[in-house]
């Protein structure tokens, strides 16, 4: 809510600057966003009149003028602005005046003319541009020889506040005033009194309330006989602007004016286009309003609305209609000035794709006591404004309906443990005084009773609040959290995350963090058979799908950083994704990475060997081996639409799948943007999460035999399957099986392949026999023959 | 006898001090010690003296054998020396080329951020949690006092799967979920991402926090206070650090407050806001079933890229999520 200091300060005005007045608003909890002054520096700029405008002998677009700038002579100013005419009133900078950009007005000399001065327009004043051509022109009754300044009241600033939904009090004039008082101590200034208009007749316009729940309170009165061509005063105006708030008509500045000035929306209606009594009711289906937006709405049967004979013509609380708005040819007003409910009025707005200062307000809540004082301000500032005869206010006031204040109890205790500060009860109870709460005593605190504006206070934490915020946030002690020392519990077979991180980034890895809502079409390319969630209200139709993998953002972001000239990349990513198995969304922790380019930097040694699957793996291997998980999970070959058919693996933890790596298929780099080699892990966050908690074992001080061994198998034979065969041998000494050589060629028939393998063999208690060891080693070439057709090279 | 050997020790004196070869070293080594050599020679010639004479000798032909000897090792020594000196000389290398293998990566700086945080508050006991990101609407909204009316709703701008399932808007619902399944006491903080129907320059539709919370019989206002702005004084390093607390709303805290800091490190003093905090609001307690009398809660949220951007001096915040690596590797 933007509104005017000045404005404000003739409501209440504490010995505060500006700055300290926009400091307190925000410790007040009313947050300033920004204050803007109204206009730039400048001086010297007076009210001027034109007495006479002759034409420069000389040149033919610039006058001579006589101007009466309220000093004993008129000067002579030389003019180039078009609309000047002899007697109107102007802005007009004398000489000595400092206008914006530290431009310094002095004696001059036109083509040969003296000029003394300069008649200005708003630009040049740095006021808003009002569309004028020329002279910004000022009302025939302006006062010549006043300050501009002072005239247009424009050393002011538009304080913008940031008001939290709770604080609906303050979205007036004077309820921010109000709220200044009670922090600055010193009392709101009322700047008017309601001599109540005198009113002339009942109002002949009947209303009614159908809905007391979400309407207990309307009044309307009818005025009549006013002046039609009375224009809104220009201090209305300029507060209405500098609230943002355009002027349009008398009326609606009116109602608009006292809204902002106490809070409380109203509406004016052409009296002429009601027929019947006017009704506050729910919608029908399939009523039609044209608002004054000059929109059509279908209202909902659950829409409340204001309506007359003929059906609906406002949107109640939110926006009146057109066809009863008031126009240039309006004779007869009917204002209302009526108590919506906020359940009655939230998310209605919205509905119907609006929101107005009127909805924001109800929807918040008003103060269900002030429609009486708010209409009677309106009639008081229109009649002054434009005379006219007022009716009889008509009201129709369902009591049992409107807002009671709760009676809310205090307990002095509380205070102490909720904020932690020791206050006296007199410190208490003079916050209260100066919120202008109601207090009773009570055994051991006090029952409080808030005024009507402050509907917000509902419990004890409330008013324990409004005890703080007065007292000070800032002002609390200091004061450290005291608790027994509990020592952690720490399982140590639960890896931490940033271990796995910091190894992937020891590899060449930079972690990333991508949208966990992807471009539906792209992730049904790359991963077809998981269903993922959509949302419904996405920011853009690329960001619908929740990710069902971490795929998408790897390769969008190889894409992005490719696009960006950069060839080497190493990618991982940490988070969840959702998949939708029947009725359930699955959300799982996954780990992934992507990688492209060369290994290493350029770098002299010459080793610019392009990243590959076994340099993906083996980071995968590292990270299980890090977990001690690398014995308990297979990599098979697998298909799938993703991966190049040739070189894709899943991993396995016993029957389950728990990840996948491979070449990004060829035939889809260019659907997701990159070029090159991508290669691509994922993996269950969890299986790598836990670790065994280590079990010493003494080493055998006895030798370790080794025997190696090279198979001759059919060339498309996984190691892991011979792997697997030679496993079935039942070797309690084996202490591993390393793979040493792979070989193709010379001395091997087409179509096969030799393995070259180190058995080590060790016994914990005394020295392996050479036949013990032999006939181990005759039965691992017995199995590898028998389970995968393999001969000893 | 007596000039014999000294003839012998000067011409091998002479000898080995030209000598440059190991292996002519060894030559001369035989020259004198080998089975025919001249000092092996005089050494048999001592059986033909009678027994007064032997002794004496015995020893000028020891001194004369160990002259020898020692010029022969001082020699080795020095060659051997000056072979290895060669050597080395001729494996010198450029020790300013770079190392191989250095490839290293980097967290991301929100990560990087979070570790902060959570290493801060963990080392003063408080417990990690986590939780769903699609969350039901308990969870995100009713157990949090936001009721469907509420005008908060309408703040949050939420991702909506269907009217009971959003994209979680805060952490705070691993609050609930944390009050639901343990007892208290507790002292928790909940990282992890939250999103919002919400993109423009200052805003990503997906962003981080860290929401905290304690709960225990004697856990007041001024503490929440005392304990934000120590963690921002560490957080920042800055003892100087102003912060202050300015009172606001959130619909599961009363009272509540927003922080701001302002420092001379950033932001040119001015005040930034950092963080919302409060005390859990006893709606909140009623609803996790704990007793609101006996038990006070403390709670705040923190925002990770705000403060990821100010510790960083990172201006942009949809940087985060481009992930450019030329913006990642500044996280070494």
């Amino acid at each position: 809510m933007k509104i005017s200091e000045n404005w404000l300060r003739e409501w209440v005005n504490p010995a505060w600057e500006t700055s300290q007045l926009i400091e307190e608003l925000s410790l007040a909890g009313l947050e300033v966003d920004g204050a803007e002054a109204v206009a730039p520096a400048f001086t010297g700029v007076v009210v001027a009149k034109v007495l006479s405008v002759t034409k420069h002998p000389d040149a033919d677009k610039l006058n001579i003028t006589q101007v009466d700038i309220g000093a004993e002579e008129p000067v002579q100013i030389v003019c180039g602005a078009s609309n000047v005419v002899a007697g109107m009133k102007a802005c007009c900078a004398t000489v000595g005046a400092v206008l914006p950009g530290n431009f310094k007005i002095k004696k001059a000399k036109l083509r040969g003319v003296p000029s003394n001065g300069m008649l200005c327009g708003a630009t040049e004043l740095g006021l808003p541009d009002t569309g004028v051509d020329g002279l910004h022109v000022l009302a025939d009754d302006a006062p010549v020889g006043e300050d501009i300044r002072c005239y247009l009241d424009l050393d002011d600033q538009v304080i913008d506040i940031d008001l939290t939904p709770n604080r609906a009090d303050c979205l007036s004039v004077e309820g921010v005033a109000r709220d200044i008082a009670a922090f600055a101590d010193c009392q709101v200034a009322q700047p008017f009194t309601l001599d109540t208009v005198s009113k002339q007749g009942a109002c002949p316009q009947s209303i009614q309330i159908d809905q007391p729940a979400a309407c207990p309170k309307y009044l309307g009165v009818l005025v009549t006989d006013f002046d039609t061509s009375a224009q809104t005063p220009d201090w209305i105006v300029r507060r209405l602007n500098r609230s943002g708030i355009a002027e349009k008509s008398l009326s609606v500045d009116i109602t608009n004016y006292v809204m902002l000035e106490l809070g409380q929306p109203m509406h004016a209606f052409d009296a002429d286009a009601l027929t019947g009594t006017v009704t506050v009711r729910m919608a029908n289906a399939g009523e039609r309003l044209v608002t004054l937006d000059e929109k059509e709405l279908e209202l909902k049967p659950d829409t409340l609305v204001v309506a007359d004979k003929a059906g609906p013509i406002a949107l109640a609380g939110i926006m009146g209609g057109l066809a009863t708005s008031v126009n240039d040819n309006t004779q007869k007003l009917f204002f209302e000035c009526a108590h919506f409910a906020p359940l009655a009025i939230t998310g209605k707005a919205r509905q119907y794709g609006l929101h107005t200062d009127s909805s924001h307000r109800f929807e918040r809540g008003v103060d269900a006591e002030l429609p009486e004082r708010a209409l009677e301000r309106a009639l008081q500032l229109f009649v002054e404004c434009a005379g006219g005869q007022v009716s009889e206010v008509s009201s129709a006031i369902d009591k049992t309906s409107l807002p009671k204040q709760a009676e809310i109890s205090l307990r002095y205790e509380r205070i102490k443990k909720l904020l932690g500060v020791n206050l006296e009860r007199q410190v208490v109870e003079a916050i209260f005084e100066r919120l202008n709460f109601q207090i009773q005593l009570e055994s051991n605190g006090w029952l409080l009773t808030a005024p009507s504006y402050r509907f917000d206070i509902a419990i004890e934490a409330d008013l324990i609040e409004e005890v703080g915020r007065v007292f000070g946030y800032n002002n609390l002690p200091n004061d450290a959290l005291v608790a027994p020392m509990r020592l952690p519990h720490l399982p140590e077979a639960i890896q931490e995350q940033m271990f796995i991180r910091k190894e992937l980034v020891s590899r060449g890895y930079h972690e990333i963090i991508t949208y966990s809502f992807v471009e539906e079409t792209l992730q049904n390319t790359l991963v077809p058979d998981a269903e993922a969630v959509l949302l419904q209200n996405p920011i853009s139709d690329d960001m619908k799908a929740m990710r069902t993998t971490l795929f998408p953002g790897l390769l969008q972001t190889l894409a992005y950083n490719q696009k960006r000239q950069q060839n080497q990349l190493k990618f991982f990513e940490m988070g969840l994704v959702f998949q939708r198995h029947g009725d359930e969304t699955q959300q799982t922790p996954m780990i992934g990475g992507a990688i492209v380019g060369p290994i290493n930097s350029p770098s002299w040694t010459g080793d610019d060997r392009v990243a590959d699957f076994y340099d993906l793996k083996g980071d995968v291997e590292t990270l299980l081996a890090l977990s001690h998980v690398q014995d308990k999970v297979r990599f098979e070959p697998t298909q799938s639409t993703l991966f190049h058919p040739g070189q894709a693996a899943a991993l396995y933890q016993q029957d389950r799948c728990v990840g996948s790596l491979g070449q990004l298929h060829p035939g889809l780099a260019k659907k997701a943007g990159v070029s090159g080699k991508v290669y691509l892990f994922q993996l269950e966050l969890d299986v790598i999460l836990t670790q065994k908690i280590p079990m010493a074992e003494p080493i055998s001080k006895f030798p370790e035999v080794q025997r190696d061994l090279a198979f001759v198998v059919a060339d498309d034979l996984p190691v892991q399957a011979l792997l697997d065969a030679l496993n079935t041998v039942d070797n309690p000494w084996l202490k591993s099986i390393e793979l040493f050589d792979i070989y193709r060629g010379q001395g091997i028939a087409d179509q096969q392949k030799s393995i070259a393998l180190t058995l080590k063999l060790q016994h914990p208690e005394r020295t392996l026999q050479d036949e013990e060891v032999e006939s181990l080693v005759q039965a691992y070439i017995a199995k590898a023959s028998e389970k995968v057709d393999a001969s000893l090279r | 006898m007596q000039q014999t050997l000294q003839a012998i020790v000067s011409q091998a004196k002479e000898t080995i001090h030209t000598v440059s070869e190991l292996t002519h070293l060894d030559e001369i080594r035989v020259q004198y010690f080998g089975k025919k050599g001249e000092l092996t020679q005089m050494m048999k010639t001592l059986g033909k003296l009678s027994a007064e004479e032997r002794p004496k000798a015995g020893q000028i032909i020891n001194e004369a054998k160990q002259a020898v000897q020692g010029l022969l090792a001082d020699k080795k020594q020095a060659l051997e020396n000056a072979l290895l000196e060669a050597q080395l000389t001729s494996e010198t290398i450029d020790v300013t080329l770079p190392g191989r293998g250095v490839n290293i990566g980097g967290i991301h700086p929100v990560t990087r951020t979070l570790r902060r945080i959570e290493t801060i508050f963990a080392k003063a006991g408080f417990e990690i949690e986590t939780g769903p990101e699609i969350e039901d609407d308990w969870h995100n909204f009713e157990a949090l006092n936001i009721p469907e009316t509420h005008p908060a709703r309408a703040m949050h701008d939420t991702f909506y799967f269907d009217a009971q399932t959003v994209l979680r808007t805060h952490t705070s619902g691993v609050q609930i979920r944390t009050m639901e399944n343990r007892d208290v006491p507790m002292r928790i903080i909940a990282p992890g991402r939250v999103y919002r129907c919400d993109s423009d320059q200052t805003h990503t539709p997906m962003f981080h926090q860290v929401e905290g919370l304690i709960v225990e019989e004697q856990a007041s206002f001024a503490q929440l206070r005392t304990l934000i702005i120590a963690f921002l004084k560490q957080f920042f390093e800055d003892d100087q650090l102003k912060v202050r607390f300015r009172p606001s709303y959130f619909p599961f805290t009363e009272p509540s407050a927003e922080v701001d800091i302002a420092t001379n490190l950033f932001g040119d003093g001015r005040w930034i806001e950092v963080l919302g905090c409060g005390m859990v609001h006893p709606k909140v307690l009623e609803n996790v079933g704990v007793d609101g009398e006996k038990y006070t809660g403390l709670a705040f949220g923190l925002g990770v890229e705000r403060l990821a951007m100010l510790r960083y001096g990172v201006t942009d915040l949809r940087q985060f999520f481009e992930n450019d690596v030329r913006f990642l590797k500044q996280f070494k």
